[in-house]
């Protein structure tokens, strides 16, 4: 009897550790710590300098970027016109364009048609 | 290379920009759901996509790690097993709308063909004849389509323990919201 409910609780445990794993959660950008912190100028120079190193360097990566604001959207906010930033809800509140913001958010690529550089999840921080 | 197409595109557009017509939030789609199993589905909302009015080029590129899966070990899985998007991080389409004139766009949906090349994981598929629909209000023009592919053409092996979980036609769709630039 006793040996039963020992394979039982196992079996119960084994269940939901695969359940957690099969259902983990995203990764959450807001809250992650930024691997990387520079200006959105800084950022787009390793860029022009050579496109291909600089995007393996942050692919995927949870970086902080700082630089005026050139455009701003419904969802999306522009630095620097290089750096555009897909974020994470609806703006809430209005930018001015030309103020200086500091951005969180999730490097994704360079865009080659636009020449700028895509981060998406992003919240603001300022 | 790839540089020097890139940069031939991008001054073509440039030199026509009156007749540039572009999004940065364009959303593509995927799907490859079997009934009963999880869903297999991710979109992309920062695709960006440029139209050339005065002769029907269509370029569009989007970010692999772009595309969101509700369940994120997919998401995971896909990245890393399937796509590959370490080393091959973009997707882009480069094409043309067949007979395009702007004049017949109007608010209505109107009906053409699209004829182009697809590159996924560094492998390249030409597409045909695939169907678009087009309408126009002002200075947005609305451009959406659907095609299919297979894993197996751009070199993407699927696993047999997954096989009955996803369809041997993935299904694409795509959405763009063109703005006049």
């Amino acid at each position: 009897m006793k040996k039963w409910i020992s394979i039982l609780i196992v079996l119960i445990f084994g269940i939901y550790l695969t359940y957690n794993y099969i259902y983990q959660d995203h990764r959450d950008i807001k809250t992650e710590r930024a691997e990387f912190s520079l200006s959105s100028i800084a950022l787009f120079e390793e860029f022009t300098k050579n496109a291909v190193n600089a995007e393996k360097k942050y692919l995927n990566k949870t970086i902080k970027i700082t630089g005026p604001i050139t455009e701003v959207n419904a969802n999306s906010i522009t630095l620097n016109n290089t750096v555009f930033c897909v974020l994470n809800s609806l703006l809430q509140s209005k930018l001015t364009i030309g103020k200086p913001i500091t951005i969180k958010g999730r490097f994704i690529g360079y865009d080659d048609l636009l020449e700028q550089i895509k981060i998406d999840q992003s919240t603001i921080l300022n | 290379m790839k540089k020097t197409i890139y940069l031939v595109v991008f001054l073509n557009f440039a030199a026509f920009s009156q007749n540039k017509y572009l999004t940065k939030t364009g959303s593509v789609t995927f799907q490859a759901s079997v009934p009963a199993f999880e869903e297999v589905k991710a979109t992309s909302s920062s695709t960006t996509a440029i139209l050339d009015t005065s002769n029907g080029a269509i370029a569009a590129l989007s970010l692999v790690k772009g595309f969101r899966f509700k369940n994120a070990l997919m998401e995971e899985h896909f990245n890393e097993n399937y796509a590959d998007s370490d080393t091959y991080p973009k997707t882009n389409f480069r094409g043309n709308i067949i007979n395009f004139d702007i004049n017949k766009l109007t608010s209505v949906k109107t009906e053409m063909r699209l004829n182009g090349s697809l590159t996924f994981r560094g492998e390249i598929r030409e597409l045909k004849n695939v169907l678009v629909e087009l309408s126009r209000n002002n200075d947005i023009i609305n451009v959406s389509g659907t095609f299919k592919v297979t894993p197996s053409e751009f070199n993407i092996k699927i696993p047999k323990i997954v096989r009955d979980k996803i369809t041997e036609f993935i299904e694409v769709y795509f959405n763009f919201k063109l703005q006049k630039k």
